[in-house]
């Protein structure tokens, strides 16, 4: 491996922009998917709608158009934003980093939203009502009785999700972030083995998905804990 | 900032060029994809372990790692080798289409042996017994037993993978293809109006999502109509 001697600190910083982006696009789909499997179960017909619309839209459109529209359309909107107060302002986009992340974010997070709610209409209905008749709070039914149930249901389709996010982070090399493929093709254009180095970064994202279903397999473990036994 | 309704009007039939490349990468990658499949699952489900292993090794390679990387290691990989530049394989792999008919294949196929597997596990053990029992030999009970009640229960699963690669096809745009993606990057570059071009792209996916969904909506009513619903 002498062949990748000089661009190992690269690959490392790329490795943790990686690793950022994944865990903000995670954050955002998690906060997405518990935000629209609640409009999607709601009483109101309006927030059902554009929960249906949502994830209509961003399961339907491909990864890589989402992300393009992301990054180029909030760059003009930015500017245009910006020259309202500054008219001096020529451009402003929106870095690569943060375009990825939501972009990856609002696709996985229609994913989450189904995934939470079938999750959440497995819930036994009889819980809910016996948490609500020792008067806990709409909140605390649902932080405390409904998700934790959730949780365990949703667990092996979140598992496939996380691995969406970490395999679509790759994707944000097109619009400039020094990601690990970034920087597989920076290395590329100096020491010209593209073999070797795409098959690096595949290999890191291996590890990385790898590490990701063993955690995964743990969560469950933990989560049907109480259950040993009783299937 | 002006929203221009009638560009992507304009845009559309623009867009819809690339709309054959899209729709030809999508059903050759999914057929020989398929094909490649159905090996895979037959090594997987072997009981010998020089079968299982390298079936193993392949869906574990190719689902845990980025399309986008298969893609290059085949595209801009592949040609570091100069044995393979000059066989016979060249004048495909040179080809930005075959690079990405061969990377969306490999890539599916690895998806679809699990979905086609977990069908297969899903038959009911019973009437297999019942098969032996009735005197089918193994291919029999193979063909006329375990696969079509395989096929019917691996239908929902597959065709998400469908919409999956319909999807995937997008990312043949940075090999240079001038699918629909492609070509809408293309005219982004040239008007510089990202929204209404990507969302009239989007439009035009979203519309083959709905059309392989409805189809498949078809297929499965036709492949389940000898069970008695309640």
């Amino acid at each position: 491996m002498s062949l990748l001697d000089g661009w190992w600190d690269d690959f490392f910083f790329g490795l943790l922009t990686v690793l950022k982006v994944f865990v903000v696009a995670l954050a955002i789909a998690v906060a997405l998917g518990l935000l629209g499997a609640s409009a999607k179960l709601s009483n109101s017909r309006l927030l059902r709608t554009l929960a249906q619309v949502y994830t209509v839209v961003f399961r339907g459109a491909p990864e890589l158009l989402v992300l393009l529209l992301f990054y180029f359309g909030m760059a003009l909107t930015l500017t245009w934003f910006v020259q309202l107060f500054d008219p001096s302002v020529k451009f402003i986009d929106l870095p690569p980093f943060w375009a990825g992340s939501i972009a990856i974010g609002l696709i996985v997070g229609a994913y989450m939203t189904e995934t939470f709610r079938g999750a959440f209409l497995g819930v036994d209905r009889g819980h809910v009502e016996a948490a609500r008749a020792l008067s806990l709070n709409p909140y605390q039914v649902f932080w405390y009785v409904r998700v934790p149930q959730m949780w365990r249901l949703a667990l092996p389709n979140f598992g496939n999700h996380m691995l969406s996010i970490m395999k679509d982070t790759a994707l944000i090399s097109i619009i400039g972030l020094e990601e690990i493929l970034f920087v597989a093709k920076m290395a590329n254009s100096v020491v010209h083995r593209p073999f070797l180095l795409y098959v690096t970064v595949a290999m890191i994202y291996l590890a990385m998905t790898t590490v990701i279903t063993l955690v995964v397999s743990q969560l469950e473990v933990r989560a049907n804990r109480h259950l040993r036994g009783t299937r | 900032m002006s929203f221009d309704f009638a560009l992507i009007a304009t845009s559309l039939p623009k867009i819809l060029q690339g709309l054959g490349l899209t729709l030809n990468l999508l059903v050759v990658s999914t057929l020989l994809g398929l094909l490649l499949a159905v090996g895979i699952l037959l090594m997987r489900l072997s009981r010998r372990a020089w079968l299982v292993w390298p079936a193993k090794a392949y869906i574990y390679f190719f689902r845990g790692t980025p399309l986008l990387v298969q893609l290059f290691i085949i595209y801009y990989g592949l040609p570091q080798f100069g044995l393979l530049r000059h066989s016979f394989l060249w004048p495909f792999l040179r080809e930005p289409y075959w690079c990405s008919v061969l990377a969306l294949s490999l890539n599916t196929a690895a998806y679809v042996s699990e979905i086609l597997r977990g069908g297969v596990l899903g038959v009911d053990k019973g009437l297999i017994e019942a098969g032996k029992a009735l005197g089918l030999t193994k291919f029999q009970r193979a063909s006329r037993i375990t696969a079509p009640l395989a096929v019917r229960l691996a239908l929902p699963a597959y065709s998400n993978e469908i919409v999956s690669m319909l999807k995937s096809t997008a990312l043949a745009s940075t090999v240079t293809l001038m699918e629909m993606t492609g070509v809408a990057r293309t005219i982004v570059a040239d008007t510089f109006a990202p929204y209404e071009i990507f969302i009239a792209a989007t439009i035009i996916y979203l519309v083959l999502v709905w059309i392989i969904q409805t189809a498949f909506t078809l297929v499965e009513g036709y492949a389940n109509q000898y069970v008695r619903k309640g």
